[in-house]
Parts: C-alpha cells; structure tokens; sequence
C-alpha cells in the first residue's frame, strides 16, 4: 500500500513526466532510425554503436568550438559514417548485417575510448561547458499550463526535434512516394527492381539516415542531459531502441509508444529512491517488458519481408 | 510468305534479337540466338526447362546483360541495360514469380516507380485510381485499385501484373509461363484478355512449355533446346507432335517396359483424409484410396489442387485435421516423419533442393538422411557409426550410379539428376514397403529419367506400393497402373491405366463427373 | 542396366583418408580468417600512425604482451605468455558457446548474461558449500555454472521454437535483465561482501581451480601467485574436444547442423526443429555458463564483481567464434590470437602509452572482413588435380550463383557442414 501511494505522488508530479518524456524522446530517435533503416530490408542493431559514436563527437565539436549546434551536426555526421560502414558491408558486399551490427556497436567501444583516451591523455574529457549545451526551450504562453506546460513545454530542444521527426518520418514513409519505394524495397526488392526502383541507392539512404538520427541522439545524451563524456555512456539505451522499434511493429508511433513505456521505467528508476523498490529491478522491468511482448502474450511482430536478406538481382 | 524462316520485313518486326549470347561460368545459357517477334502478333517461345527461353527474356527486359549480340525494337538498335531502359521501349514483362508486394495494395503495385505525386512527394492515390480505371476498362479487364493484393487470388494477381505493365506504356507485353498458376477457367480467361490485348495494337510473347496452350493461342512460335533456337514453325501450320519432337530432339514417348502388376494386399488405406495448406486453406477434402502391394498408383491433376499436401500427410511432415492413414493394419496418421519413415514408409519429396537434400552435407551424409537415428548407422541413437555409414554410401553409388567424384563430396556440386539420384537411391534402398515419389523427374534430365522410372518399376516389381503423384500427364500414363485424379482436393476418380489423355483431361479440369469410373 | 561407373582407380582414391585434400581445403578456409586478421593489423597501423603513435612500438608492445617476444620494458616474457593463457582460457569457452549456437543457424548474443548467471549459481556454491573437499566441491561448483548458463539460454531458446522470438533480441534482454541482477546481487545487496563495495565474497579455496604454478615458489624471477595459468585451461580444452564431438560424430550434432543447414531439408528427416532448437540453446548456454564457472574458480578473482557486466568476454566470444568458423579447432585458434591481443593491449597501454582499446576496433575490423567474405567462402569447392567436379545442370548453375544461401555461419573448416 505504501508502494501505491509512493507511485502515485509520482504520477502526478510533473517533474516525472517531464523526465519520462525526456527520456522517450531520447530512445525515439534511433528508434525511428531503426525503422527506417528495417523497413528499406537492411537489419539494424548497430544503434547503440551509432550513438555513442555521436555522443564523443559532439563532445569532441562542443569542447572545439564552444557551438551547441554545430557539435550536434558533426553528431549526426558521425553517425552517419558508421552507418556508412554498416550500409557498405552489408550492401555491397551481402554481409550478414547481425555481425556487422556487432562489429559496429564493439567497434564504436573502442573507438571512442581509444579516441577519449587519446584526446585527454587518459584524463577523460572535460565537462562540456554551458556555452556548448542543448538549451531548454519553454515554449511561451504554452509553458504556463499547469502540469502540462511543465511536462510538453518545457523540454530540452532535442525533444521537439525528435517529435518533429517522428512527424515526419511517418508522414515521409506512408504518404509519399518516397515512402512506398523504402517499404516496397524492404518488402520485396525484385518487384521494386522489376519495376525500376534503385534498391540500392535507397536502402543506402535509409541506413545512413538512420546512422544521422542516432548519432542525433548522441549529441543530445552528451550535450544536452549529461554534459559529458564516458566511456561507453549510452549503457545499452541503443539496444533499448531496438526493442522498441520491435515493440512498435516498425511504425514510428509505434516505436514512440515504446519509447515512452521504456522512458517511463527509466524515470522510475531515477526516482527509486523515492519508492521502496530496489533500483536494479526497476531498470529490468523494460528488458522483461520485452521479452513477454515477444513471448507473443501480446501479439506477434513481423518485420518487412525481406527483412535481413542481402539483394541480390538476376535470381532467375 | 515463307514461314521456315524470317523473311518479313524489318519495320514490321516489334522486337528482332539477332545473335544473343549469354555465357555464365560453365553455362552456356543463350548460343548465338536469333529470335524475332512481328508487331501484333501472339508468338510462343517454347523450350523444356533450362532451354534458355526466360534467360533470353530477361535480357530483353533489361535483368540480365548478354555476353554478346544486338536487340532491335521497332526497326531501332536498342541498349536496354535496364528494366527501365526497357520499360521505355515499350516492352512489359509478367513474370513466372510474380513481382507483386503482398502488402500493398493493387495501385501501389501497379504505380510502383511511376508514381503519381502531388505537392512535392506526395503519393496521389486518386489520381493513380483514375487511370488504372482508365485501363482496365479499356482492355476489359477488371481491378479494384484499393483491395490488398495478397488477398487476390492468383488469377486476378496475374492480372495486376498485366495491367501494371500496361499502366507503363507497354506495347510489347512478355508473358513467363503464365499459366503455370492458373486454372482451366482462369487459362480462358486469360486467353481471351490476351486476343483482347493484341486487337488494342499489342505484341504478346508467350513463355510455355505447354504444347496444348501454344497450339490455342499463338500465331507463330519459336522452339530452343539447350540454348539454341532450334526451329521456328507457324502454328496453324504444325502439330504438338512436331513441335514436341524440337524441343526435345527425339520422339517423346517415355514408355517403360512393364509387365503387369501382380498386386497383392493392401498395402496403404487413406481414409477420409482431411488436412489444410500453409494458409490455412483447405487443401484435402475427404480423400480415401487404397494402394495394392506390387502396384502403382499415379495421382494426376494440375498442380495445387492438394496432390503436396497429400503426400506430406502421408510422409509425416504436414497434420491432418481428419481422417486416417493406415500401413497395413497400424494406424500411422500423424505419426511424425521419423515414425513413419520407420514404418517402411519412404519419401521422394517434390522440392529435392529445399527438402530432400542438404545441399551442404556430403553425399554420404545425404544419403542417410532421414535414417539418422536407425541403429544401423548410430549405436544407441547417440554416436554416429561413420564407418557403416561411408559403406552403405559406397554401395548406393555404385548401384544407383551417382556420378561424384567422393562420397565425401559435397551435395551441391553435383548435377541436379544426380542429386534426385542421391534421393532415389536413399529411399529406395531402404526396402519400403510402401514409396512416396512426388513429381521423381522434375528438372532431370532425359537419360536419368528413364533411369528413375525404370527403378519405379522395380520396385513396385519387388512388392512395394508406389504412389507416384506428377504434373506430367506422360510420365503418370506410362508407369500408372491405376491413376487417381485429383482436382480440388478430391479424389474426383481413380482410371484404369490406358485411361485416354482426353479424359484425363477433363477430369483433372473438374468434368466428366457423370462419367466416373467406379472406384 | 547401368552405365558404366567410375573406374576402379578413382573410387580407391575415396576410400583412403585424403590428407592431401584436407590440408588443402583447410588452408583454402583459413584463407579468409587469416586475411581478416592481417587486414585488421594494416587498418591498426594506420590508425596508430593517424593519431600520433609509433605503429612498430606499438605492435611491439603487443608482441611482448601477448608472446613475451621483443619484450623492452622489462617484463617477463613467461609472465607474459601465462597473461595470454590467462585470458583465452575463457574465451575458448565462450568461443565454443557461439559457435555451436551458430551451427544451428541460431545467434547467441546472449553468452555475456549466461555467463554472468552461470558465475552467480557457481559463486553461490563456491561460498556455501565451501567446506567441502575440492575433489567434489569443483566439479560441482562448475556443475552450477553450467546449469545457470544453459537455464539463461534456454529462456531464449523456448521463446524461439513456441513463439518463433528472434534471438538475437531475447539473448540481448536477457543479458541486460542479467546485469541487473547482478548489480542487485553485489551492489549493496545480499551477495554484497562486508566492508567492500560492488563485490562479492570469494568462493573458498577449494573450490578454486589448482594452478600450474605454486604461489610460494618462484618462476622465472616472479613470485608464483602472479601467474594465472590454471587447470582451467585444460577444461577449455576439453570443452573444444566435446564440442567436436557432439557436432561431427553423433547423431544430434547431425541433426543440430541439419537445422542450420535447411529447416525444410531436417523437417523431412524427421528432425523436430524445435526440440532442436531448445536442445541446442540449452548446451551452447551451457558453454557460456562453464565460462562464468572458470572465471570464478579460476582466473585472479574468484569472487564477483558489478563490473562483470562490462566485460568483454561473451562478445569477444563471437569474434572468436566466427574466426574460428564455427569449427573446434578453429575457435582455439582464435582464442589464443585474441587472448594474445587482450594481453598484449594492457601492455602496450603500460609501456607505450596507447589505450588498449584499440583491441576492440581490431576486432571489428576483423568481424567485417569475415561478414563481408562469408558468402564468398561457400565458393572454395575447387577441385584438386586430376579430379573432376560435375558441372551443376544450366538454370541450377543460375540458381546456385545468383541466390545467395545464407548458410555459411554453419558450414566448418571444409566448407561443409
């Protein structure tokens, strides 16, 4: 009963849900990422890797040039080129895209703490200074509302652009032509071939997009929440992404949905010592979350068709 | 006119293809091929499997790059190095599989990559409604833009393939074994919108092997055999017989030397089998037959009217929902593959890459697939007797005469004859009591056919109760004993063996039901 | 009734064990592994030299570290190799759980939270039943990693064959859920020793694995408690022989390769998919979770730690694993390389003063050249002089080179499966 009480004076703070929020839009840009990039066929589970790739550099830019937004455009830059790399081997060369995504999300480790370890002498980077940090943006008039105003508007400029782009990565893959080509490619390549469609160029500009969007949310861990860099800060939030996107059945606000589920057990577990919970099994809950939706007890998720399966043309 | 060859002029040629050669790695696919098509006319380009008619079509559509040679549309050198290169020349192919996206609906499939947007990028499903509409009504087809076309059935998915070339301008339409999917009715149906096609202006190329539709529906055909053109024949002018002799370079006529069958009891009882497809369609509707020991019974019919589905519910790897399978007195329904298999039942399976082989295992390996756990090649079930198992390996080669350079070899390097071969003498020499072979010679060649059907023989010859189900009408009349027809998935009659082509015919099309033989 | 067959001369050819061939199919599937490994070495170099470091010194340094070869700042060179055995002796383990995974077609993320679990179970009866003579204790102690790390994966497996759940995801939640418990366990919780921070009790001596080495003697100038080399090396060993042995010489390893190779294909022959699937989860668990075991009852610590959930050891067990091509052998192999690597990037972060993370992008250097030449390694069936290969029948020889089959993560050294 006293767990009851202590969730609910949660529940209606404002502050946890600002923070719920905050984290959901942190986890909804690779987690959009991902969905663009499976829905053109091409398996993603490099975000993490992506991510904290992005996370270093924008330090690295930040501390450079004292420039929040420019550190968040080297960020996604960054991204972008390790999701090159992913797009590349398992493009061009028809490797098998889980072992690339691995390569990738180890490669990153060691890149970026071998980078860190360089760059300081071993020191670890300085905190980023307030010059170079995301702002908070309070949306006038709106940010007023009582509880709402807090929680909506209120927030971290990254958040409206990770809303942004869930808008208009759902509107760009259901209601353009653009859109169609990426899911008529991830469904069935040949037909799309047949018809004239370059599978390649556009499964290449899904996985890059997708390297763009996590190394977005890089940026926003470093220099927008933790104004830091540690090794290997993004602790699995990539893979969390994952799970969303599975969750979300590939559909952007599907994924959002996830993000908020999973950004709600991660402002729990902030808050646990407010609840007389042990904090390790808060931090669970998201993974067995995941685990029982697989399980099917709550309907099962297929991925587009050709999903994973490298393109290869002439197969007559 | 002569018409032994090609003497019509050249701008009344749609397509002329002069000197196509395609050369893969150890495969000759197209030798120096000439092959021309005269505007508006329908012309058959017929060949057995591996001939290289769809290769060649597919250099025409822009999938493939010859090795060598020119294409002319129209009277013009052409360089299609792209199925968009040829989708605007005019030329629209429909495939053998179809290119269609299950998910989507039947306008995006038609528009995919000729999109109509408005406002930027914006996908205009109205505006695409409106033409596809257009067309169908023009060409008497009918279509609803909206439905999902993984619904569809496959008649009408065919047709969304047609219209979507249509929708691009085509004027010369390439149509891959398009009946091969289709029934009777559906065929007709066809037909017609294909006559309809050609009185709008359009030239149809007609990918078959199907001698009775070639002579229905074309004006002039073109005959391949291992790469080459072999003869090009006006079909009011020729004969099945003739054209069938082209394609295969001798008289076909795969007769066995047979005795009669001595039967004895009976070996196998189906009774009122009942059992679904993959989707969840019914694919076995109350079958019951029996099969004798020393006979053969052959299961006719077109493909897809339940013949898979009966033998994998006889071999174990599909559930029947009802009904029951009996091995003499046992009861084996749903027993499971290994069981069964146990039992004396033995398996030619239809689909010897997917299923009947591990195209990665040795040969040796393969060839006690499925015996795995017998106690003759494992003691106990748990370690593997290598040794026995590379004997037996070495005994089944040499009888069955599987050319491979080792035992050891891989499955996959091996022609597909031998690799059916590998199969054959797998679950032949098991000494079955009762033999599964489901569609034997699919994709072999002519002298390991004659081969497997004679082992066929022998082994009904030596007791065992053969259930031999293929699409091919010859192969069933010259080893049947008895032939079941199946349409629908339904025992519609079981024929003695000298049972006319004809009727056969017509009973596989769902007639003839006044007619039927008793039992 | 039937053509002639081959001639006798040819089929003796079969009959006597093919050494020949057989070292010339090996070195044919090495091909690749090796070239990775190099290209790896090249791709470090102009890395070292891009940011500012000696590349000789530095790969100097990891000589030295991993080999005791062209040592120079004064260490030991048999310190060094026992650093080396030290750290492979669990990656061969962990090595074996991935790849055995992988013959089944099934990718096991998961080995680092196995490992963990199987570490926790083993911890457990290490401290609880620590009075007990080691002659009964240790088998049980790694009896208890086994079962932890083989119930974890199993979780995974059951979720695959009943409700077709990917692995790749369950394996990773599984890890994450794994952590937490850990965390919770050693992170002011009840496995918490007193008076330390984030660690555990240590298992009592006898339950920790006998050392090669005394640790009141001296070896080659050191005091002998500072080399780890212990009978867990052995164990690995042994691992690697059973591997091999349940994969190629019974028939579960058949059909556990049957499964991998074509579901349909092992369906027919009467294989149950998913009780093979289950079943084979179950053991490449168990690998996973002897890992755990020898890491606690051997290794330096013998106690747990919260940051065993940064460890590297069940990735760094995929690398090997796919080096390795999924085969016995192989994945020693690949162990003592990256045993060696591990060894020799401490040293070099100590004497040359470059992070020893540049380990990892070797490492993924290395997983890219092997995932890009996978398909390219089905092509090594050339054939040997004076034997001829039959030629594929035309629109199979189309099949074949155009669809790309995704079974080379279980096909071994031959190229077979």
């Amino acid at each position: 009963m006293d767990l009851i009480g202590q969730l609910l004076h949660l529940f209606v703070s404002g502050d946890f849900w600002q923070l719920a929020l905050r984290n959901a839009a942190l986890l909804s840009l690779p987690a959009l990422g991902g969905v663009i990039c499976e829905r053109s066929g091409v398996v993603n589970i490099a975000m993490e890797g992506m991510m904290l790739t992005g996370a270093f550099f924008a330090v690295v830019a930040a501390q450079a040039w004292h420039n929040a937004f420019l550190a968040v455009l080297v960020a996604a830059i960054a991204g972008g080129l390790m999701a090159l790399i992913h797009a590349v081997v398992s493009i061009r060369f028809h490797a098998d895209q889980i072992i690339s995504g691995i390569a990738i999300n180890i490669g990153a480790i060691g890149l970026t703490t071998f980078l860190n370890a360089k760059i300081s002498n071993f020191q670890g980077l300085p905190q980023v200074d307030l010059s170079a940090r995301l702002p908070q943006v309070n949306v006038p008039l709106l940010s007023n509302i009582p509880f709402f105003g807090e929680v909506f508007f209120q927030q971290n400029i990254m958040v409206y652009v990770a809303i942004a782009a869930l808008v208009l990565g759902n509107i760009m893959l259901f209601r353009t032509r653009l859109g169609l080509r990426v899911r008529a490619v991830g469904e069935h390549p040949q037909a799309a071939d047949t018809a004239g469609v370059n599978v390649y160029r556009l499964r290449y500009g899904a996985v890059i997009v997708s390297g763009l969007l996590s190394g977005l949310s890089g940026a926003f861990l470093s220099i927008g929440i933790a104004y830091i860099f540690n090794d290997n800060m993004t602790g699995g939030r990539g893979y969390i992404a994952l799970a969303a996107m599975i969750f979300g059945k590939w559909t952007p606000w599907g994924a959002f949905g996830a993000c908020v589920i999973f950004g709600l057990g991660d402002a729990l577990g902030a808050s646990s010592g407010a609840l007389s919970v042990p904090l390790y099994f808060l931090q669970m809950a998201p993974y067995i979350l995941v685990l029982i939706v697989l399980a099917g007890l709550v309907g099962r998720s297929t991925p587009p068709a050709a999903d994973g399966v490298p393109y290869t043309p002439e197969a007559e | 006119m002569t018409e032994q060859g090609q003497t019509a002029g050249a701008d009344q040629l749609a397509i002329d293809m002069r000197a196509i050669t395609k050369v893969w790695p150890g495969v000759v696919a197209n030798d120096h091929v000439n092959f021309s098509v005269r505007k508006g006319e329908i012309h058959a380009l017929v060949g057995e499997n591996g001939a290289g008619k769809t290769t060649l079509m597919n250099i025409l559509y822009g999938l493939i790059k010859p090795t060598s040679g020119e294409i002319a549309i129209n009277g013009k050198i052409a360089q299609i190095h792209s199925p968009r290169d040829a989708i605007g020349l005019g030329i629209g192919m429909v495939h053998q599989h179809f290119m269609l996206i299950p998910v989507m609906t039947v306008g995006e499939n038609i528009t995919l990559g000729y999109e109509p947007v408005t406002r930027g990028d914006f996908y205009d499903k109205a505006s695409a409604r409106q033409k596809i509409e257009e067309l169908t009504h023009r060409y008497g087809l009918t279509l609803d833009p909206d439905a999902r076309t993984g619904d569809l059935p496959v008649g009408l998915q065919q047709r969304v393939e047609i219209v979507k070339t249509l929708y691009r301008g085509a004027d010369i339409l390439i149509l891959d074994e398009p009946t091969a999917v289709l029934r009777p009715q559906e065929t007709d149906e066809l037909f017609g919108v294909l006559r309809g096609l050609v009185q709008g202006g359009k030239t149809i190329i007609f990918i078959t092997h199907k001698l009775r539709e070639v002579m229905a529906i074309s004006d002039r055909i073109t005959v391949m055999r291992r790469g080459h053109v072999v003869g090009h024949l006006v079909t009011s002018e020729t004969n099945e017989q003739e054209i069938a002799r082209m394609m295969v370079g001798r008289d076909v006529l795969l007769r066995v030397e047979k005795t009669e069958a001595k039967t004895g009891s009976v070996a196998l009882k189906v009774d009122h089998l009942v059992a679904e497809s993959d989707r969840g369609v019914p694919a076995l509707r109350d079958v019951s037959f029996e099969v004798r020991q020393g006979e053969i019974l052959g299961v006719a019919g077109v493909e897809g009217n339940g013949q898979s589905e009966l033998v994998e519910v006889l071999a174990g790897t599909r559930s029947a929902t009802s009904g029951r399978v009996l091995l003499g007195d046992r009861d084996i329904t749903n027993l499971g593959a290994r069981s069964i298999r146990g039992a004396g039942v033995s398996h030619i399976p239809e689909d010897r890459r997917g299923a009947g082989l591990v195209l990665n295992y040795s040969v040796a390996d393969n060839l006690v697939l499925g015996r795995q756990r017998s106690e003759r090649f494992t003691w106990r079930g748990i370690v593997l007797r290598l040794r026995a198992i590379l004997n037996w390996a070495k005994r089944l080669i040499q009888a069955f005469d599987i050319r491979t350079p080792s035992p050891e070899a891989a499955a996959r390097t091996l022609s597909g004859g031998n690799q059916q071969k590998i199969i054959i003498a797998r679950e032949m020499s098991s000494e079955p009591r009762v033999l599964l072979a489901a569609q034997p010679t699919r994709g072999v060649d002519i002298g390991a056919i004659e081969f497997i059907h004679r082992r066929i023989v022998e082994q009904r010859d030596a007791g065992a109760a053969v259930l031999l189900v293929s699409a091919e009408l010859d192969e069933i009349r010259s080893l049947a004993d008895r032939i079941a027809v199946m349409y629908e998935g339904q025992i519609v009659s079981i024929e003695p063996s000298g049972t006319s082509e004809e009727r056969l015919g017509l009973l596989m099309t769902g007639g003839g039901r006044e007619e039927r033989a008793a039992g | 009734m039937t053509a002639p067959t081959a001639p006798p001369q040819q089929r003796e050819d079969a009959v006597r064990p093919d050494i020949a061939g057989w070292v010339r199919r090996a070195a044919k599937a090495m091909a690749v592994p090796i070239g990775s490994v190099i290209f790896a070495f090249l791709v470090g170099g102009v890395i070292f030299a891009i940011s500012g470091s000696d590349p000789v010194l530095a790969y100097q340094a990891m000589a030295c570290g991993g080999f005791g070869l062209f040592c120079f700042g004064g260490e030991t060179p048999a310190l060094q190799v026992a650093n080396t055995i030290f750290f492979l002796t669990p990656l061969i383990a962990a090595g074996l759980s991935v790849a055995f995974a992988f013959r089944a077609g099934l990718f096991n993320i998961g080995v680092q939270g196995q490992l963990i679990v199987g570490a926790i179970l083993a911890t457990i009866v290490g401290i609880r039943l620590g009075n007990w003579p080691g002659i009964v204790l240790i088998p049980l102690v790694l009896l208890a990693g086994i079962i932890g790390g083989a119930v974890w994966a199993g979780i995974a497996g059951v979720l695959k064959a009943m409700t077709g759940a990917h692995e790749v995801v369950t394996t990773i939640m599984l890890n994450y859920v794994a952590y937490n418990l850990l965390k919770f366990l050693v992170v002011n919780g009840p496995m918490q020793a007193p008076n330390s921070s984030a660690i555990s009790l240590p298992v009592s001596q006898n339950a920790q694995l006998p050392t090669f080495i005394p640790a009141n003697s001296t070896f080659f100038g050191q005091p002998g408690g500072v080399y780890h080399v212990d009978w867990g090396l052995l164990i690995a060993l042994a691992g690697a022989v059973l591997f091999f042995f349940i994969m190629r010489r019974t028939a579960l390893g058949y059909e556990i390769r049957a499964v991998g190779q074509s579901q349909r294909a092992a369906r027919y022959a009467g294989v149950s998919v998913r009780r093979t699937i289950i079943v084979t989860m179950l053991i490449s668990g168990a690998f996973a979770g002897l890992t755990g075991a020898l890491m606690i009852s051997g290794g330096s610590l013998h106690y747990l730690y919260s940051d065993l959930a940064n460890d590297s050891t069940g990735f760094d067990g995929i690398a090997v694993a796919l080096l390795g091509l999924n085969s016995a052998i192989g994945v020693v192999l690949a162990s003592i390389l990256f045993g060696a690597l591990h060894a020799g990037g401490s040293v070099m972060q100590s004497d040359a003063h470059i992070s020893g993370r540049i380990v990892q992008i070797l490492q993924a250097v290395i997983l890219f050249s092997l995932a890009a030449n996978f398909l390219r390694t089905l092509k090594l069936r050339l054939p040997g002089p004076g034997r001829k290969v039959a030629e594929p029948s035309g629109e199979e020889a189309v099949q074949d080179e155009f669809q790309a089959e995704v079974s080379s993560a279980a096909t071994d050294i031959d190229g077979k499966a």
